[in-house]
This record gives C-alpha cells, sequence and structure tokens, in this order.
C-alpha cells in the first residue's frame, strides 16, 4: 500500500509540487500586496480583488516605514542589525567549529559527558538567561565569597548594557548548543583515515582543523551561516531585552514593532514594514541559495 | 603529568586572578544604578542648580510609540532639553510590560519611565526601583494637577507619579446625523440608554459595535465596560474596595456587573462585530461599521478618534460627522471612569527630577499636544491632558468637550484595571474575561477564577 | 558615513581579534615542542599582561609611567601591564633555560620574590592589608595541609601540594580576610612577595619538562584551547542562568522564602497548565471513530501480512500507512479533548514534528530532480527567511474573519465561504463541481470494489478511507445532509448566510491553526536539510538496487530511506526541541488566550509580566527537564552508531 503511496507520489507530475508552491507562497504573495495597498483598501476588501479595486496601489505605506522618524531611521536600524548579526553569525560558528572538532576527534577525559552536557543545553528557553546576561552586561560578573565576604570579580564592568555588542554576545552564546550539535554532527562522520593519515606525518590537530577540517565542511559551515543570520536578523526579544532602550543601537525589528504602535494603530503598515524587514534576508537568501545547496551537495560527496 | 601541570598553571593562575581582583572590588556592593556614560571620578556634584544641567542625558522609556505619539513626546522634551542644554531621549518600548521588569531586574532601568498602570508604579515604589520624587517635583505636581490625579502616582503617602496624560473612558461615539434621521435622542440616564438600545433592535438597525480583540491586551475593553459599569451600579466607595482587594473579586455586586454587560452584549441583535463574534474582532476595527452605519453607537475612550477611518470628520456640524455623548450614570452622580500615564524616575539624579517636575507642567502638555496635532495633520491628536493652567486653544472643540467633562466630573476613578496587581489587572482579568465573552465560561466563573488568581 | 565606519571598524575588530586570539594560542602551544624557551617567555608574558591588567583594571595599583593618575586612559592602562608582561615573560624565559633542582629552586624563588616585590609595592594605599595574624596563620596551614594531602594521594611529594597551599592560604588569609586599606608599604609587599615566592618554589622544584613532556603540553593543551570558546560562552548564557532558574524555581514569586517544590506543584495541580477532566468528550469526538476504525484495519492488514511473509510491520508494506492514519487521527482527538499548557506544548510537538517532517521529506522526494527544482524549493524555504513574529502577522491576516453581511478580507474564510456559496448556489459551477466529487467518488468506489474482488484485502484500508472522505464531502455538497459543504448556513426563511470559520477562537482547533504557521516555516528547513540527504545517498547504492530488480519504490524504502535515518533524526530532534519552546506564535496570535496557552509563553507572562519569579522558573525548568529525555535518547542513538 505504502508502495503505491510513493509509486502515486512519484508519479504525480509537477503540478502537485507546484500546487503546493503555490500554497506555501500565499500568505507572502497576500501580505506583498497588501503592502501596496491604502489603509481602508486593506481593511475592507481581500488583497486578491486588488486588479479590480478603485482604489488602486500605492507606495505611501512603503514610504511611511522607509522615512519614519519619531524612531530611529532606517538606515541606522539597518547598520545596528548589521553590527549584530554579522558577528552574532561569524563568532559562533568559529567557535562551535572549534569545540565540534574536539568533541569529534580530539580524546581528552569527559569528552562524552561534556557533549551531553553541551548538547542538553539545547534545550534551555532562551528567555530564563535575558535578567542573568543583562546584569552580567551591567555590573560585570561577581562572586562573593561565603566565609570570607569578600566580592570577587569574575568579569569586569565593560559597559556594555544598551550596545550591539551586548546583544550579539547573548545571540553567540545561545546559538552554540545547536552549532556544536550540527557541526559535530557533520565532522564526526568526516573520514578519520584522513586525518589518521595527516597526524602519522605529523600534523597537528591545528594543522589538520586548519587544513583538511574546515575546507570539507564549508558546506555546513555554510547551512549554519545561513540559519543563524536569518535567526538573528530576525530577532526581537534579545535585541529589545539588551538595547531597547537605547535609540542608538536599535535593529529593525524593533523598530517595525514600534512603528505598528500600541493598539495596533497602524497595523496598515505592517505587510509594507514586514517586507522592508525581509528584504535583506531574502536577497541573501536568493543570493546564496545556489551555493547554499551545492554546499549542501558538496558536503554530500563524503565517504 | 605535563597536561595537569598545564590545569594547574592555569587554575593557579586563574585563583590569583580572582584573589587580586577581589581586593579591587570596592564598588559593587553599592547600588550603582547612577547613568552609566558618565566615567568614574567626573560625576558632578549633586547640589548644583537646575540651571547647570548643561551636558546631562536623561533617558525617557515607555509604552507610547505611534510616529505622532513618540514624535511629540520628544518634540515636546526637546524644548525644555535645549533650555538647559541638555539630551533628553525618548524610546518607546514596543514589549514595554516585559522589558520594565527585565530592566530592573537587570539593573538597567532608564532614568525615567512612563507607566501606563498605577499598579505597576505602586509595586515598583514598594520594592524600591522607583524613587519617590524630588521635593521640588513634588511640589510642581501638586500645584499642576489635582489632587484625583495626582493619587494616582501616591504610594504610601508619598509622591512617585507625575501624571502626564489623561484619557477620558466613559465616552459613548456616534453619529448625530443618523441619530436624527432615526429620531433617536442621546440618552441622559442609563435606563434611557437601555430603552434606546432596545428601540434600536426595534427599528432593525444595531445598537453596538464591540470588539475586544487587541493582541496580547485582548480583553480590555470588556474590563472598561465592567469598571464603568461598577462605577454605575456600585459607586465609587465599592470601586475602591474592588480595586484594593477588601471585597473579593466574586462579590455579587463585581458579578452583577459583568453579568449586565455580557447580558447587554449577548441580547440578540444588539451588537454588530466586525470580526464575527466580539472576541474575534479587533477594538481598533469598530470606528469603520460606525462611520458606515452597521451600528449607531461605541463605547470607547477619548483616545479613539485615531481609529476612525481617514477623513472622518469630528463633532463640526458636518454630514456622517462623529461624535461622543458620555456614558449616562445611573444614580445621577456622573461618575468617570479615566486612565492616563504616570511618569516616575529611577534615580534621583537632579537631570532626573528636573525633567520629572517638567513632565507636570501645562507647557509639557501644550507642546506635546501641538506636536501631537501637528503629526495628526490637525486631526485629533488622541492626547488629552487635565494639567491645570493649559492653554486649552491648543484643543480642538471635541477635545475641549473630553475636557469639560473631566471638569464637571464629581467622581473620577483610574481604570480598575490597571491598578490591580498585573497578575489580575493585566493577566486574568483579561483572559478570564476574554473566555466569558467568548462564551466559555459563565460571569461567575469567570470572577471566580480572577479571584482564586489574585496574588496574596 | 561616521556611523558605519565605526560600525564597519568595531565589527571588523571584534571579529579579527578574536580569530587572531584564537590562532595565536595555537601558534603559541605549537612552539612548546620545539622552541621551550620562547613557549615560556611568551607564555609568561601574556600571563603577566592578564594578571597585572586585572589587578590594574581593577584600581589595584597605582598608576605607573607618565599622564594622570587615571584608569581611563590607554598609556596608564598600558604601562603597568606591560611591566607585567615583561616581568613575567623575562622570569618565565630564564626558569626555562635553567636546569638542575638546586638552581631552578633558587630561581624560582628568587623571581617570585621579584614580582611579589613588584605589585607589593605598586600595590594602592586603599588595598594594603593590615594583617590578621591568626588567620593568616590558619589559612596558610589549613591549604598547605590540604595541598600536602593531595599530591600525596596522587604519589608526589608533599612539599609541591603544601606550596601551593600555602601560596594560596597565605593569599586568602593576608588579603581575603584582612582589612584591607589599614596596613602600610612593608605589609603589602611582605604579602605579595610570600605567596609569589612560594609558588616559584613550587615551579622551581619541577625539572624543566623533557621532549616527551613538551609534546604532552602541545596535544595535551589543545582540546581545552578548541573548547575553551565555547565553553565561556556556554557557560555565561545557559549554564549560569540555568542554575539560577532551578534555584529560583524553588523560592516563592518574590524570591525571599522558601517553598520546596510548592511551585511544582502548584503547575501540576493548576488547571491552566494540566486538565484532563474532559477526557470522556473523546467518545463525542469524529476523529476517535475514524482513527479507531483505521486502527482496527491497520491491525487487521497487518496480522494478514503476518501469516503471508511473517512481517507484521514493516517499511513500505501495506499496514504502516493505515496504522499511521490510525495513529495521527487518535492522537489528534486525544489532544482535543485534554487541556492545559502541558497538554498544548504535547499537541504542538508531535503535530509541527510529524508534518513539518514528512512534507519537508515528500517535497524532497517530489522536487528531486524535476526542472527548477531551485526555484521551487527556494519558495517553499522562504517562510524561514520571515520571522516567527512576522509570520505570525501574516497568518492573522490570512485567518481574518469578518462579520457574515462583510466581504471576507482573509484569504482562508473566503475560500471557505466561497465554497459554501458554490455548494449551496444553482448554477452551471455548483453542478459540475458536484458532477466532478461524484467521479471522483465512483472511481474510488470502482478502485474499492476491484480489490475486493480480486482479494487484495491488504491494499483495501487507504482506497476505503479516501471513499468515505470524498463521499461524505459529496453527500454534504450537493446538501442531503446539513446546509451544504463550507462556510454557509441557510436561514430558516431560505437565505443563505455566510458563516466564517473564527480560526483563532474556535476551541479546541484553533491550536492546529497556529500549528500551521510553524509548520509553514519549518516544512522549509526540513526539506532543504532532507533533500541534500537524499542527493548524498551514494548513487552505486541506487544502482545495486535497480540491478537487483527493485522498484523505484522499493529503492526508496529500502535503500534511501535507511541511507538518511540518521539526518532524519537530526531534523525531528531540531525539531522537538525548536517546538516545545514555541513561544512567538502563541505571544502574537492569541496571548494564550481561547485555550491555546503553551509553557513559554506562560512562562514569560509569569516571569516577566507579573514578575511571579518562582512560578516561572518552575515552568522554565519543567520545558527544559520535558526536553531532555529526547536529548537523551539522540544522544544514546549517537553513542551506538560510534561502537
Amino acid at each position: 500500500m505504502v508502495n503505491a503511496a510513493y509509486r502515486f507520489l512519484r508519479s504525480l507530475p509537477t503540478w502537485a509540487l507546484w500546487a503546493i508552491v503555490f500554497l506555501w507562497s500565499l500568505p507572502t504573495l497576500g501580505i506583498l500586496v497588501n503592502g501596496l495597498r491604502p489603509r481602508d483598501g486593506q481593511r475592507s476588501t481581500g488583497w486578491w480583488t486588488v486588479l479590480g479595486d478603485e482604489r488602486g496601489l500605492t507606495l505611501e505605506n512603503y514610504r511611511t516605514v522607509v522615512e519614519a522618524s519619531s524612531t530611529t531611521n532606517l538606515f541606522d536600524a539597518m547598520l545596528n542589525t548589521f553590527a549584530v548579526t554579522i558577528p552574532a553569525t561569524v563568532i559562533p560558528i568559529a567557535i562551535a567549529a572549534f569545540a565540534a572538532y574536539a568533541f569529534a576527534w580530539i580524546d581528552f577525559p569527559g569528552r562524552k559527558g561534556l557533549f551531553i552536557a553541551t548538547v542538553s543545553l539545547l534545550a534551555i528557553p532562551l528567555q530564563v538567561a535575558l535578567i542573568p546576561l543583562l546584569q552580567l552586561y551591567v555590573s560585570g560578573a561577581h562572586l562573593t565569597l561565603p566565609i570570607l565576604n569578600k566580592t570577587i570579580t569574575l568579569i569586569p564592568d565593560l559597559d556594555l548594557a544598551g550596545t550591539t555588542t551586548a546583544v550579539w554576545l547573548t545571540h553567540a552564546g545561545f546559538a552554540l548548543p545547536f552549532a556544536i550539535f550540527l557541526l559535530h554532527n557533520y565532522l564526526s562522520q568526516l573520514p578519520g583515515d584522513l586525518f589518521e593519515a595527516a597526524r602519522i606525518d605529523g600534523a597537528d590537530h591545528f594543522t589538520i582543523f586548519w587544513r583538511l577540517v574546515l575546507p570539507l565542511s564549508v558546506p555546513v559551515l555554510a547551512a549554519f551561516g545561513i540559519f543563524q543570520f536569518l535567526w538573528t536578523w530576525n530577532d526581537f526579544l534579545i535585541a529589545n531585552t539588551m538595547a531597547g532602550s537605547n535609540p542608538d543601537a536599535l535593529v529593525m525589528t524593533i523598530r517595525i514593532a514600534n512603528l505598528a504602535g500600541d493598539f495596533g494603530r497602524n497595523e496598515h503598515l505592517l505587510p509594507a514594514a514586514a517586507f522592508v524587514q525581509v528584504a535583506v534576508p531574502l536577497a541573501v537568501f536568493f543570493g546564496l541559495q545556489r551555493h547554499f545547496v551545492r554546499g549542501l551537495l558538496a558536503g554530500s560527496v563524503k565517504g | 603529568m605535563s597536561k595537569h601541570r598545564m590545569l594547574r598553571f592555569f587554575s593557579v593562575l586563574f585563583a590569583v586572578a580572582l584573589i587580586a581582583s577581589a581586593c579591587g572590588n570596592d564598588s559593587s556592593g553599592g547600588d550603582d544604578a547612577a547613568p552609566s556614560d558618565a566615567a568614574p571620578g567626573d560625576e558632578a556634584p549633586s547640589d548644583e542648580a537646575p540651571s547647570e544641567l548643561a551636558g546631562t542625558t536623561v533617558t525617557v522609556t515607555g509604552p507610547e510609540r505611534d510616529e505622532s505619539e513618540a514624535n511629540a513626546i520628544q518634540i515636546a522634551l526637546d524644548i525644555f532639553a535645549d533650555a538647559n542644554d541638555m539630551t533628553i531621549t525618548y524610546t518607546g518600548d514596543a514589549d514595554w510590560e516585559a522589558n520594565i521588569n527585565t530592566q530592573i531586574e537587570g539593573g538597567n532601568p532608564p532614568d525615567i519611565s512612563i507607566f501606563p498602570q498605577p499598579g505597576k508604579l505602586a509595586d515598583f515604589a514598594r520594592d524600591g526601583s522607583v524613587v519617590p520624587l524630588s521635593d521640588a517635583a513634588a511640589a510642581a505636581t501638586a500645584a499642576n494637577w489635582t489632587e484625583a490625579w495626582t493619587v494616582f502616582g501616591n504610594v504610601d503617602g508619598v509622591q512617585y507619579g507625575v501624571p502626564v496624560k489623561t484619557d477620558l473612558k466613559s465616552l459613548v461615539w456616534y453619529q448625530p446625523d443618523r441619530f436624527a434621521a432615526n429620531g433617536y435622542e442621546v440618552p441622559t440616564t442609563f435606563d434611557d440608554l437601555l430603552a434606546l438600545t432596545d428601540q434600536m433592535i426595534a427599528d432593525g438597525n444595531t445598537p453596538w459595535c464591540v470588539g475586544i480583540e487587541s493582541g496580547q491586551a485582548t480583553g480590555w475593553t470588556f474590563t472598561d465596560w465592567v469598571e464603568d459599569l461598577m462605577l454605575r451600579t456600585a459607586g465609587a466607595e465599592v470601586y475602591d474596595q474592588w480595586v484594593s482587594h477588601e471585597i473579593p473579586f466574586n462579590d455579587s455586586r463585581v458579578v452583577d456587573a459583568m453579568t449586565t454587560v455580557l447580558d447587554l452584549w449577548n441580547t440578540e441583535g444588539a451588537v454588530f462585530a466586525s470580526g464575527g463574534s466580539i472576541a474575534a474582532t479587533a477594538f481598533q476595527d469598530n470606528g469603520e461599521p460606525l462611520v458606515a452605519g452597521d451600528c449607531m453607537m461605541h463605547r470607547q475612550a477619548s483616545f479613539y478618534a485615531a481609529f476612525f477611518p481617514d477623513g472622518t470628520a469630528f463633532a463640526d456640524g458636518s454630514e456622517g460627522a462623529v461624535d461622543v455623548f458620555y456614558f449616562p450614570s445611573i444614580k445621577g452622580d456622573s461618575p468617570v471612569l479615566g486612565a492616563g500615564t504616570l511618569a516616575a524616575g529611577f534615580n534621583d539624579n537632579p537631570a532626573t527630577m528636573a525633567v520629572l517636575e517638567y513632565f507636570s507642567t501645562p507647557e509639557y502638555a501644550e507642546a506635546r499636544q501641538v506636536a501631537q496635532t501637528e503629526g495628526k495633520d490637525g486631526g485629533l491628536s488622541g492626547f488629552l491632558s487635565a494639567a491645570i493652567g493649559q492653554d486649552t486653544s491648543v484643543y480642538q472643540p471635541l477635545e475641549q468637550s473630553f475636557l469639560e467633562i473631566l471638569a464637571n466630573a464629581e467622581v473620577v476613578r483610574f481604570d480598575a484595571s490597571d491598578l490591580m496587581p498585573a497578575d489580575v489587572g493585566a493577566g486574568t482579568f483579561w483572559t478570564e474575561g476574554t473566555s466569558a465573552v467568548n462564551g466559555d465560561i459563565t460571569a461567575q466563573e469567570a470572577a471566580d477564577a480572577i479571584e482564586a488568581s489574585w496574588p496574596s | 558615513m561616521d556611523k558605519v565606519l565605526s560600525t564597519l571598524i568595531s565589527v571588523g575588530v571584534t571579529v579579527a581579534l578574536s580569530l587572531a586570539l584564537w590562532v595565536g594560542a595555537n601558534v603559541l602551544f605549537d612552539q612548546a615542542r620545539n622552541n621551550w624557551r620562547r613557549f615560556n617567555a611568551v607564555a609568561g608574558a601574556v600571563v603577566g599582561f592578564v594578571l597585572l591588567s586585572i589587578l590594574h583594571g581593577n584600581r589595584l595599583l597605582v598608576a605607573v609611567g607618565p599622564g594622570p593618575d587615571a584608569v581611563g586612559t590607554l598609556a596608564a592602562f598600558v604601562w603597568p601591564a606591560a611591566l607585567g608582561a615583561a616581568t613575567f615573560g623575562s622570569t618565565a624565559w630564564y626558569l626555562s633555560g635553567v636546569d638542575g633542582p638546586r638552581h631552578r629552586l633558587i630561581a624560582g624563588i628568587a623571581t617570585g620574590t621579584v614580582v611579589g616585590v613588584v605589585v607589593g609595592a605598586l600595590l594602592r594605599s586603599a588595598y594594603r592589608p593590615g594583617f590578621d595574624l591568626a588567620a593568616l596563620a590558619i589559612w596558610t596551614a589549613a591549604l598547605s595541609g590540604l595541598g600536602a594531602l593531595i599530591s600525596t594521594r596522587r604519589g608526589r611529594p608533599a612539599v609541591h601540594g603544601a606550596l601551593v597551599g600555602a601560596a594560596l592560604g597565605s593569599l586568602l588569609g593576608g588579603f581575603g580576610s584582612a582589612e584591607l586599606g589599614a596596613g602600610n608599604m612593608v605589609g603589602a609587599i611582605a604579602g605579595a612577595t610570600f605567596p609569589a615566592a612560594a609558588f616559584g618554589a613550587r615551579i622551581g622544584l619541577t625539572n624543566n619538562a623533557d621532549e616527551r613532556g613538551r609534546a604532552r603540553i602541545d596535544s595535551g593543551s589543545r582540546a581545552y584551547i578548541f573548547l575553551v570558546p565555547s565553553l565561556f560562552f556556554i557557560t555565561a548564557a545557559l549554564v549560569v542562568p540555568t542554575i539560577r532558574t532551578i534555584y529560583l524555581s524553588f523560592l516563592d514569586d518574590r524570591s525571599e522564602n522558601w517553598v520546596g517544590i510548592g511551585n511544582y506543584t502548584d503547575v501540576f495541580t493548576s488547571k491552566t497548565s494540566f486538565d484532563i477532566s474532559n477526557w470522556p468528550d473523546i467518545f463525542t469526538s469524529r476523529l476517535f471513530y475514524l482513527g479507531t476504525a483505521m486502527l482496527i484495519a491497520g491491525l487487521a492488514v497487518a496480522i494478514s501480512t503476518k501469516k503471508r511473509d511473517g512481517r507484521a510491520v514493516e517499511l513500505g508494506g501495506p499496514s504502516i500507512a493505515p496504522l499511521a492514519i490510525a495513529a495521527g487521527l487518535l492522537v489528534f482527538a486525544t489532544f482535543s479533548v485534554l487541556r492545559g499548557t502541558i497538554m498544548n506544548n504535547l499537541w504542538w510537538v508531535f503535530t509541527v514534528t510529524v508534518v513539518s517532517t514528512a512534507l519537508g521529506l515528500a517535497i524532497a522526494v517530489l522536487a528531486d530532480n524535476t526542472r527548477f527544482e531551485s526555484v521551487a524549493k527556494a519558495l517553499i524555504f522562504m517562510p524561514m527567511a520571515i520571522s516567527l513574529v512576522g509570520a505570525s502577522i501574516i497568518w492573522r491576516f490570512m485567518f481574518i474573519a469578518r462579520d457574515s453581511s462583510k466581504n471576507q478580507t482573509g484569504v482562508l474564510n473566503s475560500a471557505w465561504v466561497g465554497l459554501g456559496r458554490l455548494s449551496t448556489g444553482r448554477g452551471i459551477p455548483t453542478l459540475l463541481a458536484s458532477v466532478a466529487l461524484g467521479i471522483v467518488f465512483l472511481a474510488l468506489a470502482v478502485k474499492v470494489a476491484r480489490l475486493l474482488t480480486t482479494g487484495k484485502l491488504t491494499s483495501l484500508p487507504i482506497p476505503m478511507f479516501a471513499l468515505f472522505l470524498v463521499g461524505w464531502a459529496w453527500v454534504r455538497f450537493v446538501g442531503l445532509v446539513g446546509d451544504g459543504l463550507g462556510g454557509v448556513v441557510i436561514s430558516s426563511d431560505g437565505e443563505v448566510i455566510a458563516k466564517p470559520v473564527l480560526f483563532v477562537q474556535e476551541q479546541p482547533f484553533n491550536s492546529v491553526w497556529l500549528m500551521l504557521i510553524l509548520i509553514w516555516i519549518q516544512t522549509g528547513f526540513a526539506m532543504v536539510i532532507l533533500s541534500a540527504a537524499i542527493k548524498a545517498v551514494p548513487a552505486e547504492l541506487l544502482e545495486a538496487a535497480q540491478v537487483d530488480g527493485a522498484t523505484e519504490s522499493q529503492v526508496f524504502w529500502r535503500v534511501v530511506l535507511p541511507q538518511i535515518a540518521t539526518t532524519i533524526g537530526v531534523v525531528v530532534t531540531t525539531l522537538i526541541v525548536l517546538v516545545m519552546k514555541v513561544f512567538d506564535i502563541v505571544k502574537v496570535v492569541t496571548n494564550g488566550n481561547f485555550g491555546t496557552d503553551v509553557l513559554a509563553n506562560d512562562f514569560f507572562a509569569q516571569a516577566f509580566q507579573f514578575a511571579n519569579r518562582g512560578r516561572g522558573a518552575a515552568l522554565a525548568v519543567i520545558l527544559f527537564l520535558s526536553v531532555l529525555p529526547v536529548m537523551y535518547f539522540n544522544i544514546r542513538k549517537m553513542q551506538q552508531e560510534d561502537t
């Protein structure tokens, strides 16, 4: 029976695929059209009636979204977002690759236990860390010794509160368990004999990592990089908690949430705002898409 | 062996570093809430005159983040900042209710925040996060506002908050034209209102537009109705007891008020809900149907002007203009349900207190009103202030009538849900109320559940 | 432009500096094997630089060098650090060149003393300790005793541990338990010199590392160099907050009193999180009876294939599909009558994980090697680029319902009401649609009849299921039962009135509509990863199977699926963890109203909006614990693969 189901699935003409694709794109299409319609139009008729709608199309919503001045201007907000997303993508990839390599290929005592502990942290809802991390950025980390009654400074106050640095540091921390999980999965399947041969030739771990592992794992690094970029680009919670009250450090998502206004007053701006917000990730995605898929393919040639 | 030596080497180094830093930390015990942009060592002496606010920076946050609102607040603050050569930044926070808690616990509050809920302000005042007003700021607040409003910023006899904005909630929006065409009179008693409702249904008109959906705050419209009813049926005294939990939430008078509202809403033909049901209708989606004639009346606060379709005329006698009447009283005591925002400071820096003092003045209110009206291209601003001594000419006719209702009110009470603990006022009162409106539970069940959730 | 430049610079410097530090550490430890003295010199300099920087950064030291006594300036900061680097670096360089125990001991003590004197002399007067001699003696004696004990147990000379213990003890006793600022410079120098000299002596007692030792330092340090950056971030961002949360969960809402497991019992006895009192309602659920029927059919098939082939259930076998459908229907029926955040969470996990993975796999297979594959996949993947909040807003527009007298502005309701109007209409389109449905029904009936007559009973359940569904739709559509198929009702005077679905408000399936949002997003994720895995299946395997005469579907079930099982595991695990923590969608669309609340949203409301820290922390811990079994199984599986 399932064989039949599979045969049926395989024999479906391409239009079945395109039907799914159409359904999947429908919500986005709707929002794209509505972003170009005036407020009263959005509220009274469905977006698919746009062709017969005498209210017509307008760029007014986009103009408002781009030019709004009550909050950080669009250009600065975009800069701030880049200042968050680039380090928040590059740094976790790098250090997670180090750790994944260590977990996969360096033998050291407590390796398994440490790995299990690290990956288990995937399950932590990131909200639990907001207050402790904010405290860390505001005043550093201090530990009061119980008997001596002296306070030890573990990390000094680096004056990070309300900066984009605080935001990306937080992202970097939260990204690591998943990054290590994903990269370890991939790295541990790389051909071990290759490394063994290199070891016999006298290469140390650093050389192996730099010369062999990194080039071989470009696809998975790219894949994780794209996910991480999208997540950090779209994040609202962390950016708002860590830098929400500093107008100089506001990111795009916060700016857009502010535009919507309290009580949904400007809900008609949301479709346009959503498209402005998503423009860069979409450009990145479609621009890199070929590399992305090819990268994953290249990775598949592994033994 | 050597590996262990490496480890030991690092651990000893670490220990040395710890101990070294242990001796150095002399400030971590203290309450270091001062704004962090001043480098250590160059803090200004605190006994300087206000004229020397020059160079200071004050950060203000609040939930108002609409383009016109946030701009108007910033413009009004800039007037003061420019006069004193200082910097004041206002940031609207899209998740203010949660974020202010996080920031306080994380030790990073702004200098000033604008509170829509006196209950929350009181909580923060009691745990010491919010500081009392300086004598000068408290005096200015007392001089510029009547006690009816300053009392909401007063916690256990100490003034913490400065009223900065006033909302008038006991209002019903309607179209005089349509009333005239159908021969309806503006009701002056609650019985008249109920009779008018019945009359409209009998005529085949739908009397009310109601919608309580409001994203994360879904249900607040229902609580407003219940509060207005409580003020009218049970009186201000019982209302105060209800707010302070001297009577339980499931007291029969509260349940009666809830039942009255639900019965009215559930009357066949009484409500037009543009979203298919009351709970599914966004509260901002009631302006259009009122203008379109789908319903005759909509009970909503003074700021609702901003939610009517573009180009709607207000109280200017033109065709299709929208006006308001006072949600009538039962006992003839004209109680008014109000709401508003209060500003309070998280530190007692002279600059912070000076800005709070400015917040209380009619000059601030006028500046904001002018800026906000401009932001609406001359329409109704949605802003209102009950500060004493304002030049009322900055307000439009309809807004002036709001001020008049406020001035004539014998009894003013703040929105109860904003005074109650957040668990209830921004929690179960909304959610259980929404369930009752949705028909999932009865008024009694909702009241019982809310009572059970009241923090002990 | 200033802002662009400064942003660019700060981002670039951060990234470059972090990488340089790490590569530097690697290069440094590379030196240990071949260039022992250089390694020591650089390592010593780094240690000195960091140590003096810490001391100075904490404003422990008087400013040295030119410039005013301001900690903030770079010059004032660099001077002591440079001094530290020079002292420590030269000391280490010198020590690493000295051989022979006596020389090393003397050199160690001497250099330790120099370091101690320098630090002690530079110490600010406010930190000069007023010694409490008793405490000093007790601490020093106690820790050196402890150190000696540890050394002995490890089979090394007791004096090694004793010296380290004495160094630490004298620091703790001298500075830790003393009143700071009460002493003079002599005391400060003495207090700093003794521990430094003791520590120097300890280093002097060991021989210079030999060739093997150096190699070990080189290789042994590597795991830590590779791990330390991650561990640092993870500790700060996750471990410490988790421990704090667990601690808070045992305190009351103001974090003042210990309440034991009170918060947990509150959660589990509260109806908002756990309510199974409605379970008898399952017997009124149509899903339940449909599911039971499929279950019986599936079991019957399984028994008959067991008799025939000896295997009741196998991948690609005939019993899988009916059993899977039965399981899905029964689980849905069960969750639709259970209430509370915990039950909702489980429902979310089940639905989103299963549907996203299955659909992602199906699309990956469908799209494989078709024209425009990449375009199709890009469009499916596109929702991943939209934030959860953005997606929720988009779907709110999809879900909009409007009063029956108005146009429906939401796509879903517009289609649903349109279907209703079609089915209650009187025109040609209605007729055509009824005929088309009828043809499908008849075709299925013929198929079922043929299966019955040819005795292929094991293939019967799915066509029967389809026949039943189509038949039901047909009967509704032509109006034999009810008011037509779709969002309409017929009033008493025969008027057709639109009856839109209140997707967000109508319980219990409003939760499912919210899940649809996450499915919309996550299917792309599953598809991309599974598609890559499918393409990674070695071509030789596929060819070999085809040569053996396997059909295409057999190839899929017997070759492809086992090959990508690990990847499916990764996808499923990732999805479970992600869905368990679902938050934004519920917060934006319903904020937990209408019975849709989930753990993470409840936790956020309790902890951040209502400041009920104890209750919130308990919810977070429950969330964490509930994902642990998944992680456990995953890791068990991984370990089994390793061995």
